[in-house]
């Protein structure tokens, strides 16, 4: 078994370690996942810095284009001059504007114009809030610049949208005559056109807490998104994108989270907190369970994956598997099971220790030990019987033969032990059949036992048995002397049972004193036999098995004038009483049978039913 | 040429003082305080316009005398900026912010926010404070980072903006009291760092004293 416990160990750990890939093996996909679309949205947050760049480049070339317009030169001429602005030059200048505008081609056409003086008063509005003039925009930075001669872009934040403007100073005759402002608003349809299709992330644009713009009306969380542009500093805003410290942030919308990278807006809006995000949907994270849900069955085509590597590599477990099975369990419990039937059968007397590995040895070699303290056990009950009953007689009367088989094997109806006296249903105490016990009161002390059994047979004359026959009626009887049922009892079956069992009354009617020698021809001769016998009751059983004994001596000529009832009762008594004394057993049968030409009485123990 | 002039007193002796500084070179251009997409960038047919340092400046005459009656000094919002990015007050002098602009707005001394009071200024409305200590404050919107003017509070009435053409500022202060006064000059964000100068007004009225200031250079006191 020592090669299977490796084997299954090397499975085992084999096992775990796959199991243990299977785990961890979506964990750098789930990161490379995630790189991958915090690479996307760097390179989107970039694209979208330089396409508002490249917007601004051309809304900025457009104001000076507009700018040295001549009539707007003109117009704000005229208006730099005047020490007060009224309403019929704010109107003069508004149509001025409007017709310039009109003249602007392209998809960039701006939504707002404002004419400035050289002194920061605006003298007029066009499409929007057309009739204010006069105010002063000089201070803010846009215009500043713009009166003092230079062009440049501003994001403005009015009205609660956010506008992409640009200036230019307007020259007449290189003298500076005031400055121009075009407006273009921040709407969804410039985010759709300006993100285009290609990058494949959602843009949107937020100034302080409410969303001016988007691809997607998509409700992201702006406290979220504030507090991680909080954390984005710096006066480089064009190295928001790749600023280690501006991370991709998780948000929440509705159901779903999305993934957004924020970048700063430059401008006045900036400076209140204007900001744009490109984002993209979350992709589900990677697990392990995730992964199987997404494996296609074109994953599991025998192109794509290696099935004769997989199934090779089960063939070569179970292989190695059973193989080790085989050899170190399957094959020596067969032959331990047919050695076992061997001895069960009786063609062996032991099981073969050496044959058998490993822990079957050791269960054949437990056997074994057991089966030789069974031996000696029996040897030395039957040694104990032997000093209990004395040597077998050689007198008139017979020998008694109490113990010639293994104590434990002879069981009344059971199998028949291998030189047992045939089994016989006589027995005392029995708690046989209802009828029998009814019919016939247990022996108490003092009082014979009845007879609860039959089948009382005795056996061919001696004339016609061999000498050794160990018992009358052990085989089947011969055809010439037939067997010969001797007082049967009232209840006794007659049946085709071996010959001749008696079985003695319960222990409790004898005394225990020492053993007296076994031999009954010289009691049972003498003439105490005779005295003892008068006013004696005769027992049945003892009757039965003193006439079988008489016939017996009679049939091999042997001399019974001596032989009483009463002398051979007391001895069969106090045989009986000594023996289940020492053997503890229930019963004890009285077997006659013939020996050597001369009648003979065995004593067999009933241990049990 | 005299631009503005809030000579408060009331002495009976005084005389006007006159001033001429010399200026250096106009400073480059500020870089922006907010730019865009793109870098501001100059146009192609005319030089971009020098830095009119005028409106930043401020001359001022002191000597132990407070003002005995600073009275009231007028501020005007004109829209995305004040009148003067620059105005100096004597201590005690009312302040009036007068929004002449068609937005409201909500102004606050970055230095002190209890200088200022904290609600809007609507249109054609004004709000009046006083300052009691000597400071420079800083007056803006949040919600306007580009507005933003400078409020200096000196211990003096004799305090005038100065008009500059071709790098030479000049100033004109009327009736001032006879004295020894200190001439300091405030630009932008704070005074020039510079020795003062002196200047003593005689007792005889109606005679102009003048005085000549040369800078070297607009560099301000840390």
């Amino acid at each position: 078994m020592f090669w299977s416990k490796i084997w299954f160990f090397l499975v085992a750990i084999a096992a775990v370690v796959a199991f243990t890939i299977a785990l961890v093996m979506p964990r750098p996909a789930q990161r490379a996942a995630a790189n991958e679309e915090k690479r996307r949205l760097t390179v989107a947050c970039g694209v979208v810095g330089i396409l508002l760049e490249g917007d601004a480049r051309n809304r900025v070339d457009l104001a000076g284009a507009f700018a040295r317009t001549d009539k707007i030169v003109a117009e704000l001429a005229e208006a730099s001059a005047a020490a007060t602005l009224d309403d019929s030059r704010m109107k003069k200048a508004r149509e001025v504007g409007a017709s310039v505008m009109k003249t602007i081609e392209g998809a960039r056409k701006p939504d707002f114009a404002i004419l400035i003086d050289k002194k920061g008063r605006v003298v007029a509005r066009v499409r929007l809030d057309e009739n204010e003039f006069g105010d002063v925009v000089a201070g803010r930075p846009l215009v500043d610049d713009a009166l003092a001669g230079y062009l440049r872009d501003d994001l403005w934040a009015q009205n609660g949208t956010m506008y992409f403007v640009s200036a230019s100073p307007v020259i007449k005759d290189r003298d500076y005559v005031g400055a121009i402002v075009l407006g273009h608003q921040l709407t969804n349809e410039f985010s759709k056109k300006l993100l285009g299709e290609s990058l494949l992330v959602s843009l949107g644009f937020y100034f302080g807490t409410e969303t001016v713009a988007a691809t997607e009306t998509i409700p992201l969380d702006q406290k979220v998104m504030r507090a991680g542009l909080g954390l984005v500093k710096g006066p480089d805003l064009k190295s928001d994108c790749t600023n280690p410290i501006n991370k991709p942030l998780t948000i929440r919308a509705g159901k779903d989270d999305f993934t957004a990278l924020l970048a700063r807006l430059p401008g006045e809006a900036g400076a209140r907190g204007a900001y744009y995000s490109v984002f993209m949907k979350k992709p589900a994270e990677i697990g392990f369970g995730a992964t199987l849900d997404v494996v296609t069955q074109e994953d599991l085509a025998f192109s794509n994956f290696p099935w004769i590597l997989v199934g090779g590599g089960f063939l070569v477990i179970l292989a190695g598997g059973i193989g080790l099975m085989l050899l170190e369990s399957d094959r020596p419990l067969r032959r331990l099971a047919a050695d076992t039937v061997r001895l069960a059968k009786g063609d062996a007397e032991r099981l073969g220790e050496d044959v058998h590995p490993g822990k079957f040895g050791s269960i054949a070699r437990s056997v074994n030990i057991h089966i030789d303290k069974l031996g000696r056990d029996a040897k030395t009950a039957k040694k104990d019987l032997d000093q209990l009953l004395g040597p077998a007689p050689e007198g008139s009367l017979g020998t008694i033969d109490l113990l010639a088989t293994a104590l434990p094997s002879v069981r009344p109806g059971g199998p028949a032990p291998a030189a047992a006296a045939p089994p016989s249903e006589f027995r005392f105490g029995d708690s046989g059949p209802l009828q029998a016990r009814t019919t016939t009161p247990p022996a108490r002390p003092g009082t014979p036992p009845p007879v609860r059994s039959q089948d009382i047979r005795i056996g061919a004359p001696p004339a016609a048995r061999p000498p050794a026959t160990p018992a009358f009626g052990l085989a089947t009887p011969p055809p010439v002397a037939a067997p010969r049922v001797m007082t049967p009892s009232p209840m006794a079956r007659v049946e085709d049972k071996p010959p001749v069992s008696f079985v003695s009354p319960p222990p409790d009617v004898l005394d225990t004193g020492a053993p007296p020698p076994l031999t009954l021809d010289d009691d049972i001769l003498g003439p105490e036999l005779v005295a003892a016998a008068s006013g004696a009751p005769v027992d049945p059983y003892f009757k039965q098995v003193f006439d079988q004994f008489v016939a017996a001596k009679q049939s091999c000529s042997e001399p019974t004038s001596g032989l009483t009832y009463e002398k051979f009762s007391e001895k069969l008594l106090k045989n009986r009483d000594d023996l289940i004394a020492k053997t503890q057993c229930r019963e004890v049968r009285f077997t006659v049978y013939v020996k050597d030409g001369k009648a003979a009485l065995k004593a067999t123990p009933v241990k049990d039913e | 040429m005299v631009v503005t002039t809030w000579a408060l007193t009331g002495t009976s002796v005084a005389s006007p003082v006159v001033g001429k500084i010399e200026l250096p070179p106009p400073p480059d251009r500020p870089v922006a305080t907010t730019k865009g997409f793109l870098d501001r960038v100059e146009n192609p047919n005319k030089p971009v316009r020098p830095v009119d340092v005028g409106p930043y400046l401020l001359v001022v005459l002191e000597n132990d005398t407070k003002p005995a009656s600073p009275g009231q000094v007028t501020w005007e919002l004109v829209g995305d900026s004040f009148n003067r990015p620059v105005i100096g007050v004597p201590v005690g002098a009312e302040v009036v912010i007068k929004n002449v602009s068609k937005t409201a707005r909500t102004l606050a001394a970055a230095e002190d926010p209890k200088v200022v009071p904290a609600e809007p200024i609507n249109p054609t409305g004004s709000k009046a404070f006083r300052v009691g200590q000597p400071n420079v404050y800083t007056v803006s919107d949040k919600d306007a980072p580009h507005l933003k003017g400078k409020l200096v509070v000196v211990n003096t009435s004799y305090v005038s903006n100065v008009e500059v053409t071709n790098n030479v500022g000049r100033f004109e202060l009327a009736d001032v009291p006879e004295g020894t006064y200190k001439v300091r000059i405030f630009y932008r964000d704070n005074w020039l760092d510079r020795p003062d100068d002196t200047v003593t007004v005689p007792a005889k009225a109606k005679v102009k004293t003048e005085v000549n200031v040369k800078v070297i250079s607009l560099a301000t006191k840390k």
